[in-house]
């Protein structure tokens, strides 16, 4: 039989329309728009990103350097390849009324060129150059309507920054280079940088980060550029950005992000594959009698398993393109609405690379979970027509369609791991979604066979025994049901137990041994009056302080440090220095020795020891850390222990005192207070002395840390609940299936003497044990997977997180029955007598 | 059972068929009745009615005191549950349970107790009690015939209904269901009212109705 031959009959089979394979282009569409909705997003971010990187950066170009600015010769060389320079202070600084209320802030101080590139917003609109020129004698400021909301102030207030005093002229709306987009200490000031003069901040030793933006002439060679600028500021610490790559980071959480959450809609594609199982078993189940004819008149194996393929072929060709109408269409079409809540532009369009990946993910599902079927339809004999026995093998299809399924498998997962790039994650996901759903194909089998053993038990109960008659006998759907179900709810049980867990190692262990309070920016001669404050406060239960520089480590053993640790957070970007005569209280020396009591020879470093194994570096190792322009190489002599999980404080460097001392610094502390009263009138105390200090308070930080997991959470819930949509439809699908001969068994219980409500417990007994028994599984699958991801991922204490796990399954267990009680209608309301005639 | 100008019409996807015209007959305790006539004359439809499971259109049906017209889904089911046994040509056993399941649900319905053990027994007295534990596909047509002539006579039933009881099967096996049928009849004293086409089994009956297009013919 030729190929033509199949493909006559599968096209007059499918003229029939797509009755019977509903749920089938459910699942692919639902699946393809999943993972092509979360590409498309991704995409439109990077284009976005791309698109106005020149505006996020605030020019062309970005020379960024830490607690100094620029000076004469570096700006005079920034000057000679710019066609326009513009100079900003970035730092965090407490913001005060005369009420007595104080915020943190974090504040840019912009010069007159600001913004270079893009406009900045402001309400009412006077515009930035007005609104900073002030009212009065006093110079204005724009601020976040958060941070005016906070303060308790409104336009046209006076507040206060150190120790000047500002007008607020206009509420700030949007920056056009939000450059920390994502996540902050406090909402955004702007003011302009010469009101700051006399004001106490941005004074020696502070902790501010100048930066330096390019109006650089067309055509610049950004690349050339960028060498250039490296060679001639290469000894300042500073850090070059560009246009080319404008948030390098946010692009990285984007990626990272969007490639999680294509993982999880994988798990999406895998519970609408067993949909599509599901309908295609039923669908060839009714063909039995057709296939046994075609048989008898002559067709081959060849030609059954084709005719049946090329049908399987057109539907998913049609799924994939409903899918993907709907996975791009959707961003495309909710563009504005989504782009208002994006903290980074995103320019919406259909983008090729996200439609291809969802595409072959999708073929390659329907491949899987279709295969397997098909084998079975081509072993259909012409006896059939006849013979109930001949209507096809049962069980394992033979060892080329294992061999292939396997195949298709492995090429699913190379896919994956190209496009998402991790290879950990994807093994991570995609054994949790075959561990999930080896676990309840078991889990069924054994519900089965519970079933079929509790069934001569349930005597005297007639509808619990029919209910069990029914998940363990002939024909029963207990299969699909807990794979779709339990798979949908055990991705939604993982992240429920994920997130939760996360948010308690933050928000619930750490605030005990976390301080109340960091105080940055004190000045050395503030230092008596501050401890002599705290020393007399008896809720005050520790302070702990210390000296603090911020520098790079520039090299290694004469090596650039990128090179020696490449990707460790030690070398990326700027690091606390402190300095310490003795070794610091708390502290634990693991090798080398603390340098003498009085040692004024050459400098001496004591790294933190994780992090030199990690980096690995050890003693006698020379590093190289530039503080405020100066390189400053020192050996290192010592390795401490540095536990960074308790919010402390710890420094990954600690030098000699006289190594450093004479730099420019400020002193950094935390004070631990024993209650909210006492906090606050330390907190008010301080900043109403010292208006240059700036108090970061830890429980407001690590909210905003938990609100950034929250987010992340609710990302990551909405693309389970796909999962947990396609799982209801293939449960929808496999009640719609069940329907008929729920429908035959309740006319022939009517003959016999049920009672509607009888027939009706039974139908709600039957989901309960099946969506219970689904409920359980996801409950160990979720927290095995919880504890899994918190243990060996995220490094963190687990604890079941028992409220979110029962409710998902509550919820599971009422979806169910609500399936079952949903086509149970139709077995109640049926007369007997016309049921059983048509059976005839 | 007395039925009184009963009429059945049903909404077909033609419209309106109406397939008993004014029936008029009783059957008394114990009585052996065979319903005769060509396919279409309704002889089933007849069944049907006096089993409760359709309902007159026009004129009144009673079973055993009860007018089936003014009783509701549930009173009627339970009237049956009590009262009848009812055999199908197409056999209909439940395909998710065994035989043995099948012929104890009629008596788990009654609440009684020992279920299970009856079921064995009437399961023994149609000859099956090594199958008790095949599903329905596992057996022929002949074996689930009789699984439904035990699970019809397990309850001991006032009336038992029966649809062309052989239909399905091969002569020598319905000969061999029919002995039994009227076996369970003469050992339990009920009535029994018998669609059938075949002449020598109508034969066998105290009464023979004979149905045309829906009408009462002749009753000999």
């Amino acid at each position: 039989m030729s190929v033509s031959v199949a493909a006559k009959f599968a096209r007059r089979e499918l003229r029939g329309g797509l009755r019977g394979f509903r749920i089938f282009l459910a699942c692919v569409i639902l699946g393809v728009a999943a993972i092509a909705a979360v590409g498309t997003l991704r995409e439109s971010v990077r284009a976005g990103l791309a698109d106005q990187g020149a505006a996020l950066l605030g020019g062309d170009a970005e020379i960024e350097l830490t607690y100094r600015f620029a000076d004469e010769a570096e700006r005079d060389w920034m000057e000679s390849v710019a066609d326009a320079v513009s100079e900003i202070a970035d730092f965090r600084s407490m913001a005060r009324t005369d009420e007595g209320a104080r915020e943190l802030t974090q504040v840019k101080a912009v010069d007159d060129a600001y913004p270079l590139v893009g406009e900045v917003e402001l309400s009412p609109d006077i515009g930035l150059e007005a609104a900073l020129a002030g009212a009065g004698d006093r110079p204005g400021v724009v601020m976040e309507p958060l941070l005016l909301k906070r303060l308790g102030i409104e336009v046209g207030d006076t507040v206060r920054l150190g120790d000047r005093a500002f007008r607020v002229m206009a509420e700030l709306v949007r920056e056009p280079d939000p450059s920390r987009a994502g996540f902050g200490l406090g909402p955004r000031t702007i003011v302009a940088r010469e009101a700051l003069d006399g004001s106490g901040l941005l004074s020696e030793g502070s902790l501010f980060s100048s930066k330096y933006r390019l109006d650089l002439p067309p055509g610049t060679d950004l690349s050339a550029l960028q060498t250039r600028a490296m060679e001639e500021l290469e000894s300042s610490g500073a850090r070059w950005t560009d246009a080319r790559n404008a948030s390098p980071r946010v692009e990285e959480f984007v990626t990272r992000l969007g490639a999680f959450l294509v993982l999880v809609g994988l798990s999406g594609l895998a519970v609408g594959g067993v949909g599509i199982s599901a309908a295609l078993r039923s669908y060839l189940a009714g063909k039995v009698q057709v296939i046994a004819t075609l048989r008898s008149i002559g067709a081959d194996q060849r030609t059954i398993f084709l005719t049946y393929f090329f049908q399987v072929g057109v539907l998913a060709v049609l799924g994939i393109i409903g899918g993907l109408i709907l996975g791009v269409g959707l961003p495309i079409a909710l563009g504005p609405v989504i782009s208002a809540r994006l903290p980074v532009p995103a320019v919406f369009a259909a983008y090729p690379a996200p439609m291809i990946e969802a595409a072959l993910y999708s073929v390659l599902s329907v491949l899987i979970f279709t295969l397997w079927p098909l084998a079975r339809a081509r072993e259909v004999r012409a006896a059939a027509l006849y013979r109930e026995a001949a209507g096809g093998r049962h069980g394992w299809p033979g060892w080329r369609y294992v061999a292939a399924t396997l195949g298709l498998l492995g090429l699913l997962l190379l896919a994956a791991v190209l496009f998402s790039g991790n290879l950990r994650l994807t093994l991570w996901t995609a054994s949790g979604i075959i561990g999930a759903l080896a676990l309840l194909t078991l889990a069924a089998m054994a519900v089965q066979r519970a079933a079929r053993l509790l069934r001569p038990r349930a005597a005297g109960h007639p509808p619990l025994g029919w209910a069990l008659g029914a998940i363990g006998g002939p024909g029963t759907t207990a299969g699909p049901v807990m794979l779709s179900l339990g798979l949908g709810l055990s991705v939604l049980a993982a992240v429920g137990q994920i997130d939760g867990n996360l948010r308690q190692a933050i928000a619930g262990d750490l605030p005990e041994r976390a301080p109340s309070f960091f105080f940055v920016d004190l000045q050395k001669d503030q230092m008596p009056w501050f401890l002599d404050r705290l020393d007399g406060d008896p809720a005050v239960s520790r302070v702990d302080n210390a000296p603090m520089l911020r520098g790079i480590i520039a090299r290694i053993n004469d090596r650039p440090a990128r090179d020696v640790a490449p990707g460790h957070w030690v070398v990326e970007g700027d690091r606390a220095v402190s300095y310490a005569e003795d070794l610091p209280e708390r502290t634990t020396l693991v090798a080398g020795d603390w340098w003498d009591d009085d040692y004024a020879g050459p400098p001496q470093l004591s790294f933190a020891a994780e992090e030199a194994r990690e980096m690995g570096i050890g003693i006698g190792d020379d590093v190289t850390v530039n503080i405020l322009g100066r390189d400053i190489t020192a050996p290192i002599t010592s390795l401490r222990e540095v536990d960074f999980s308790s919010v402390g404080m710890g420094f990954v460097l600690l030098m000699n005192p006289s190594a450093v001392e004479d730099a420019p610094h400020t002193f950094i502390a935390t004070v631990y207070a024993d209650t909210e009263a006492a906090e606050e009138a330390i907190l008010r105390d301080v900043t109403d002395r010292y208006p240059n200090v700036t108090a970061i308070n830890v429980r407001d930080a690590l909210s905003r840390v938990t609100d950034l997991l929250a987010s992340l959470a609710s990302a990551t819930s909405w693309g389970a609940a796909v999962t947990l949509l396609t799982g209801f439809l293939v449960l929808i699908g496999a009640a719609a299936a069940d329907a008929r001969a729920r429908t035959y068994e309740a006319a022939i219980l009517k003959t016999l003497g049920a009672t509607r409500a009888q027939i009706l417990s039974s139908i709600a007994q039957r989901s309960l044990i099946l969506g219970v028994a689904a409920g359980a599984v996801a409950l160990a699958a979720g927290i095995g997977g919880g504890w899994a991801v918190s243990r060996f991922i995220m490094d963190t204490p687990y604890a079941v997180i028992w409220p979110s796990a029962l409710a998902i399954v509550a919820g599971g267990v009422v979806v169910t029955l609500l399936a079952g009680l949903a086509f149970a209608w139709r077995p109640l309301r049926a007369s007997p007598a016309r049921i059983l005639r048509a059976q005839e | 059972m007395s039925l009184n100008d009963a009429s059945l019409a049903l909404e077909g996807n033609a419209g309106l068929v109406r397939i008993l015209h004014g029936i008029t007959l009783d059957v008394h305790r114990g009585e052996l009745v065979g319903l005769v006539g060509p396919s279409g004359s309704g002889k089933s439809s007849l069944l049907m009615l006096m089993g409760g499971l359709e309902r007159a259109t026009d004129g009144t049906v009673q079973a055993l005191d009860h007018d089936l017209g003014k009783m509701d889904e549930d009173q009627l089911a339970r009237l049956r549950r009590d009262n009848f046994g009812v055999v199908f040509q197409s056999f209909h056993l439940i395909p998710t349970m065994t035989a043995l399941e099948n012929v104890a649900t009629p008596l788990e319905l009654a609440g009684i107790r020992d279920a299970k053990a009856r079921a064995r027994a009437e399961l023994a007295a149609v000859g099956l009690a090594d199958r008790a534990g095949h599903y329905p596909s596992q057996l022929s047509g002949g074996e689930q015939q009789r699984v439904a002539l035990a699970r019809a006579a397990a309850p001991r039933p006032a009336i038992v209904l029966a649809d062309e009881p052989t239909g399905n099967l091969d002569s020598a096996t319905g000969a061999g269901i029919i002995d039994l049928l009227f076996g369970l009849r003469d050992r339990h004293g009920a009535t029994l009212v018998l669609v059938t086409h075949d002449p020598e089994i109508a034969a066998r009956c105290d009464r023979v109705i004979s149905l045309r297009d829906g009408r009462l013919e002749a009753a000999a």
